[in-house]
């Protein structure tokens, strides 16, 4: 079942990535104060790489102005490959990277979609949500995985 | 069940990253008419992989191709996207081909899983080198921690 406003982020342990490594934090205290998060298919695919994750690191200033205290941006990938990919779209910084690896934090929301099709197995579905204190507040979901808007 | 020395690669679909991108390939068409040095690795980006295992294999290329090697093959349970980028990264492209197996259709096929879901990495496959010759195994390799067992210096006494 897929999350919906209101309700609550499942709490769970994932991994973030830091400027020194990767970091091991509990969804609790991720989603504290005012997040956007946002969630691609996959690193290094062209509309997440050339569109989505650039837009947010572009517009990074302009959410804190708006009261966000961070921007998640999140992948069914590994901690490995979005700290190459990270590097590659020149985040520094301004987004942090969730590697849900494992896809648990995904699928315990709903929002996983499956990508064998194409090679990529269980990914997650493109969104953006807006979570205060740990709730969903805002839920914007893409049926198709090449659509960004 | 994990495959062994004379049997032949099953038949299953891959994704090749190439310089177009993604393109899906069969293991049929991958190793038909040749002799293929086919590696595998746990993970694109991660740090054995892609500084020793990788390069190891780039640095053995024309050594492994006058033993009679016509291509060399990397594969990783990483979608083709990831595999391209990190065949760019480690200037591998034109010189290995770059195979993403992100279903893990070869991987279970050939009973090489190795479950790093502990590591926030899912289900791979394990360290691991083959010759195959016209689609049939003619050595194997695996190794279960460290990159010796299956390294390029140690395929080119194997060939």
């Amino acid at each position: 079942m897929t999350i919906a406003v209101g309700q609550r982020i499942p709490s769970q342990t994932v991994r973030v990535l830091n400027e020194g490594g990767t970091e091991e934090v509990s969804t609790d205290s991720l989603f504290k104060g005012k997040v956007v998060m946002f969630a691609v298919p996959g690193a290094f695919t062209p509309t997440c790489t050339n569109q989505h994750l650039p837009g947010y690191v572009k517009h990074a200033d302009d959410f804190k102005k708006k009261g966000v205290d961070s921007i998640i941006c999140l992948a069914v990938n590994d901690d490995r490959v979005l700290n190459a990919w990270a590097k590659q779209v020149g985040v520094n910084g301004k987004v942090r990277l969730l590697a849900d690896g494992n896809a648990d934090l995904t699928k315990a929301m709903g929002l996983d979609i499956d990508l064998r099709a194409g090679g990529l197995g269980t990914r997650s579905k493109r969104y953006a949500m807006i979570v205060e204190n740990g709730v969903v507040k805002a839920l914007q979901i893409e049926e198709a995985p090449r659509n960004c808007s | 069940m994990t495959i062994k020395v004379g049997d032949r690669i099953p038949s299953v679909k891959v994704v090749e990253a190439t310089a177009s991108g993604p393109s899906p390939i069969t293991t049929d068409d991958l190793f038909k008419g040749k002799k293929v040095a086919l590696f595998g690795v746990p993970g694109a980006f991660t740090p054995t992989c892609s500084a020793k295992h990788l390069p190891g294999f780039l640095q053995n290329a024309a050594a492994l191709k006058a033993k009679g090697v016509d291509e060399i093959v990397c594969l990783a349970m990483n979608d083709a996207f990831v595999m391209g980028a990190w065949g760019a990264d480690q200037d591998a492209m034109g010189k290995v081909r770059m195979v993403g197996d992100g279903d893990g259709n070869f991987t279970q096929a050939v009973g090489l899983e190795l479950d790093l879901t502990g590591k926030g990495l899912g289900k791979r496959c394990k360290r691991f080198s083959m010759v195959v010759d016209n689609g049939v195994v003619k050595a194997l390799n695996v190794d279960e921690g460290g990159f010796e067992k299956t390294s390029a210096e140690t395929m080119l006494g194997q060939i």
